[in-house]
């Protein structure tokens, strides 16, 4: 008997966009959200309520230091302050000062910009840049925006990669010398 | 449509070429490789506010002003302090790695009890019960409670020394050290007050006897400054430096000449130069001068030869540079920077009255009253006493407490020392690491690391002029200790004896006060300098010098232990960091390697790597053999700092204690116990 | 390789007549750069240690040398010689790497190792004729408690990657920005801004460090001394540390001469 030769070729390349358009979709959409894991901040920090209602400026608690480093994200030492007792209504505030003002440690804020030690990044030589060039807004944000931490490599999904830092050192003249960010 | 075997395959090949155009592919493989380079064991720098503060670190014997360097608050580095006029920035290998040793894994981590063999811990409060109780029964009896001493320049000492007078017992001691030595021979035989100091600032000439004063005697860092300061790159050099002894250690290696001098013949040296100097119409306003100048005219340059092996030439070559140097300083002691003798001490006071160098430093006035003056105490002899009371002729003590003093390792005949310390009823170490002493110790009560506490140093030994220095609590404490001061004050009130002070703090304020200096400026890492001299008068005694320099004989093989401060000092053991600085010459694996040049190897039959034992004074040491031409013959040269029997797997187990075999003397005329240039025996093992 | 020419270059000017050899500036070195204390371990079935003297071992991106005059006693001379990372103006070691994890490409002239980019393939080692790198065979341990203050300085290497000094290249770094903050110049630096741990620990002030260049800086005049030479200069890698004495038989030891050569 003949084998009906049956040409699936309709129903093989079906099968075939099928299962390119499947994984394109997983890839894109469900990928994402498997990779990383939606984390909070330790204590809801909100922006607004230190920037609109109680006035302060960014460099109240951002600054330059004398030696020309950046204080970052502040310490107890700045919160205290203002913080050493709760002045203010909200549970955040009350939980920062139980478990962490009065048992002396330092808050482990999520670092979204988190740089591994072999990076060196120098806040004094970008100045006269926007900060939201490379960080999120969050100047008039009341809650903290949610951290996504990559679970494989252990790094916030907005850490900037070395391509990022290369073509912007590039498209401005300068020098992108291993040594310029590496420690 | 069914799904046959081929569309299935279609459909993967398809999801596969679909991959190809997500980022699942490219993101998987760059975070992987970034998770593998993310161990969990690799440790994560911590980031913040970078400062540096200043204190006086007190982990090498003298000192170092030092700027303990932080990130965050903590303790990373240590960088110097370049605003002190003395150490210009520069910094000691020991006090370089201060902060490391801050959190050394041999820190005692709080007050322990012998119990049985192992260490108990206890509190505070009852370790105070517990001595408390014991001193309470021999208060008033001279000799049963002791105490020896390893900072010889704290104020420390007179809160500890005023409380055991306070208990009536004379029985404090301090470390043997060239300080000890002079002090014997300048408080002690000569009669004279203050201390001698040297002013290398000024000098234009240093002749160094024995004494290393780069790398073991007195200040070393201020040392170095004063030398490099004066032969600038890009300058001519004004001063030149004379190193005379038996080895071309450090010191000898920067010197503009080496003379070799036998260890052990090196205050017969000094008295040649004595010789020629008097012959050159020189003299010195010391009283017995004449009588001590008749000696020195026994010591002409065919005798000094045959006793200390140095070239006649050699000798008026240093007599001549000597006689025409416009500000000459002569430096003596011991090259391992204790042993040395009264004769030696006293010749190189001489010379420098002779040469118009003499210079005295003037005590600080006291804080305790009631504490024993300083001299008096440095002129005491401990390896003496140790020695009487190990045959019996000085009864053992019923309390004996050890402070920044590690005796059972690094006092000569260090075996035979650390079994007479043991005879002790209570042994009571405020060591801040488990030293050796401490290991053995009944009692151990730690003192902070020199960081985390309040200290000071007076006039540190080889200095020009008076000085002070004030060290403050930089660091919060890392274990549980207490400042020894601190606990000795609150001791003495539980035993009715009146110090004057509640608290340590009160002490030096009071001590400060009295020297008319300014705390802050202090506390800010300025150290206070005085430019008044102490009085010059003394007196020579030709007859007990007669005595000592007749027991020189000048032949035979002898031994003389280096003290590399990298390596470490008897109350410090080679810090971690530490360790690649020694050498493989010096120490490999387990084996300590000295040091001998190659007729002297010839002569013992020995090769380069040949397996030793070197015995004296009733010890020996396993040791392999290093030829250096840098050894003058008939001298065996040996490290210090190694083979500890405590401390940490770092530093335990290397090497071999040198010290075991230094053998003890009593210095005839003076009956000052010495082991400088000691007699020594090699055997091929 | 051609040597790249550069406005700065970070150099040394050594003076071997002033090393006591204390090695203070080893000891610092590792202080600033976060290098683990060797491990105490002996492998006693192989004969070979591992610890601190076992110098094949050790991480010594400054190491001080001791040399001799090679006679013999009373003519025996010794001396001290500190050796960091030349910086070669035309390395050996950067055209060997078969992953650019070493380079030299930014304005001063350091040569840079980029950690995370060695695959530990050690072929820089063997170029280096002054034995200046140093692979991590094993990951660094420190003694228990020890790791609680790191120098925010430098990252902690894991095993498997070369090393070697950068000239403390953070403390530049740093510089630059507190010129910045306080009106000066980051790209002209005065002398002393921007000082190594070693030169600055070191207690005689042997190890001078400071732009070569720079007529303003120490080491500019000191490097031009009839009295400074650089090892191994018939190589043609162009130190950029220099050493000063003025010893004969201590220039002499600073490359090979036959015996009747006259240095040039």
């Amino acid at each position: 008997m003949e084998e009906k030769k049956t040409t699936k070729c309709g129903g093989g390349f079906l099968a075939f966009v099928l299962g390119f358009l499947l994984s394109v979709v997983a890839g894109w959409v469900v990928f994402p959200g498997l990779l990383y894991s939606e984390l909070d901040q330790p204590i809801q920090f909100s922006h607004k309520i230190h920037t609109e209602d109680q006035g302060l400026t960014c460099d109240s608690c951002h600054f330059f230091r004398e030696d020309g480093s950046y204080q970052g994200m502040p310490t107890n030492e700045q919160c205290t302050g203002c913080h050493s007792d709760v002045i203010g209504q909200t549970p955040a505030e009350a939980k920062y000062v139980q478990e962490y003002v009065q048992k002396n440690k330092e808050v482990p804020w999520r670092n979204y910009q988190y740089q591994p030690d072999n990076v060196l990044f120098s806040h004094k030589a970008h100045e006269p840049f926007e900060c939201t060039e490379c960080h999120l807004d969050v100047a008039k944000a009341d809650k903290a925006p949610k951290y996504y931490e990559n679970k494989l490599s252990g790094y916030s999904k907005q850490t900037m990669k070395m391509w990022q830092c290369e073509r912007c050192h590039a498209e401005n003249g300068v020098s992108n010398a291993c040594h310029v960010c590496h420690k | 449509m069914g799904l046959d075997r081929r569309a299935f395959i279609k459909f993967v090949v398809g999801g596969a070429a679909g991959t190809l155009f997500t980022p699942i592919p490219w993101k998987l493989a760059d975070d992987a490789s970034i998770w593998s380079q993310n161990w969990s064991w690799i440790p994560r720098l911590k980031y913040g506010a970078l400062t540096a503060d200043a204190t006086y670190s007190k982990l090498c014997p003298a000192g170092c002003a030092v700027k303990v360097k932080k990130v965050a608050g903590i303790a990373y580095g240590v960088e110097g302090n370049s605003a002190n006029e003395l150490s210009k920035g520069g910094v000691c290998p020991l006090c370089a790695t201060g902060s490391q040793m801050l959190r050394s894994p041999s820190r005692v981590a709080g007050p322990m009890k012998k119990d049985g063999d192992k260490f108990k811990p206890i509190s505070w409060d009852e370790a105070e019960a517990l001595l408390a109780d014991k001193l309470k029964g021999l208060k008033g009896q001279d000799g049963k409670v002791a105490a020896i001493s390893g900072d010889l320049s704290g104020t420390a000492n007179e809160v500890l020394s005023g409380f055991l007078a306070g208990l009536g017992s004379k029985s404090y001691y301090y470390m043997p050290t060239d300080q000890t030595a002079m002090a014997k021979a300048w408080n002690g035989v000569m009669g004279g007050s203050g201390q001698i100091g040297y002013d290398l600032e000024e000098a234009d000439l240093i002749l160094c006897i024995g004494a290393d004063i780069m790398d073991a005697f007195g200040p070393v860092v201020r040392n170095q400054k004063a030398f490099a300061a004066k032969r600038p790159m890009e300058g001519d050099k004004t001063l030149t430096l004379v190193y005379a002894g038996p080895v071309r250690n450090r010191t000898a290696a920067v010197a503009d000449k080496w003379v070799a001098v036998r260890p052990d013949g090196a205050a017969a040296f000094a008295m040649g130069l004595v010789n020629l100097l008097v012959k050159s119409g020189k003299s010195a306003s010391l009283g017995g001068f004449s009588d001590f100048a008749d000696l020195a005219a026994k010591f002409g340059p065919e005798a000094v030869a045959k006793l200390s092996g140095v070239n006649p030439e050699a000798l008026k070559d240093v007599a001549k540079a000597l006689l025409v140097a416009k500000n000459p300083v002569i430096v003596v002691g011991s090259e391992s920077g204790q042993g040395a003798g009264v004769a030696l001490s006293a010749a190189g006071v001489t010379l420098n009255a002779m040469l118009g160098s003499l210079n005295v430093l003037p005590e600080f006035p006291k804080a305790v009253a009631s504490a024993p003056d300083r001299a008096g105490l440095l002129a005491k002899d401990l390896v003496g006493w140790l020695a009487a009371v190990d045959a019996g002729k000085a009864p053992a003590p019923e309390v004996l407490f050890v402070y920044e003093a590690n005796p059972a390792y690094s006092l000569p005949q260090a075996g035979n020392m650390a079994k007479t310390l043991r005879k002790a009823g209570m042994l009571v170490s405020f060591s801040t690491f488990m030293d050796e002493t401490a290991a053995m110790a009944d009692l151990v009560l730690p003192a902070p690391h020199p960081f985390e506490r309040l200290d000071d140093a007076q006039s540190p030994y080889g200095l020009g002029k008076a000085t002070y220095a004030l060290a403050t609590a930089v660091v919060a404490p890392e274990k549980d200790c207490k400042g020894t001061p601190d606990f000795i004050l609150g001791l003495s009130g539980k035993l009715g004896v009146d110090l004057g002070f509640g608290a340590f703090e009160d002490v030096l304020k009071a001590k400060v006060e009295a020297i008319g200096a300014d705390w802050d400026a202090l506390a800010g890492g300025a150290v206070h300098v005085s430019d008044k001299k102490g009085s010059a008068q003394a007196s020579l005694d030709a007859g007990a010098m007669s005595k000592a320099l007749a027991g020189i004989k000048g032949e035979g093989l002898v031994l003389i232990a280096q003290a590399h401060l990298n390596i470490g000092t008897g109350k410090l053991a080679t810090p971690p960091l530490n360790l690649p600085t020694i050498r493989e010459t010096e120490l490999y694996g387990k084996d300590v390697f000295v040091q001998m040049c190659a007729a002297t190897a010839k002569s013992l039959g020995l090769s380069e790597g040949a397996k030793v034992k070197l015995a004296a004074g009733g010890a020996d040491i396993s040791a392999r053999v290093n030829l250096s031409e840098g050894v003058m013959p008939g001298v065996v040269a040996a490290p210090l700092g190694l083979g500890r029997t405590a401390w940490d797997p770092y530093t335990k187990g290397k090497g071999d204690n040198v010290c075991k075999i230094l053998a003890v003397s009593a210095e005839p005329g003076t009956g000052l116990s010495v082991w400088a240039g000691s007699a020594v025996s090699v055997a091929k093992m | 390789m051609q040597a790249k020419e550069f406005k700065i270059r970070w150099g040394m000017v050594i003076d071997v007549d002033k090393c006591t050899g204390c090695g203070a500036c080893m000891v610092a070195c590792q202080v600033e750069n976060n290098i683990a204390p060797a491990t105490p371990e002996m492998d006693a079935w192989a004969g070979v240690t591992h610890d601190a003297s076992n110098k094949l071992r050790t991480l010594t991106w400054m190491l001080v040398y001791e040399i001799n005059n090679k006679k013999a006693f009373p003519e025996y001379e010794a001396a001290y010689m500190p050796r960091p990372c030349m910086q070669c103006s035309s390395p050996a070691c950067v055209p060997v790497c078969p992953v650019v994890a070493t380079d030299k490409n930014e304005e001063g002239g350091i040569v840079s190792q980029v950690y995370p980019r060695c695959i530990g393939c050690r072929y820089c080692m063997a170029a280096c004729p002054y034995h200046a790198r140093y692979f991590n065979w094993f990951d660094p341990t420190w003694p228990t408690g020890m790791d609680k203050g790191l120098s925010p300085s430098t990252s902690v290497r894991p095993r498997g990657v070369v090393e070697k000094c950068n000239f403390c290249h953070t403390r530049f770094q740093q510089a630059k920005d507190k010129a910045r903050q306080n009106g000066g110049d980051p790209n002209n630096l005065p002398d002393g801004a921007y000082v190594t741990a070693c030169a600055e620990v070191c207690p005689t002030g042997a190890i001078v460090f400071g732009d070569l260049n720079n007529p303003e800086h120490k080491v500019h005049e000191l490097a031009h001394s009839k009295h400074a030479f650089r090892l191994l200069e018939k190589l043609g890698l162009g130190p950029q540390v220099y050493y000063y004495s003025k010893r004969e038989w201590v220039h002499r030891l600073g490359d090979n001469y036959l015996p009747n050569e006259k240095k040039a």
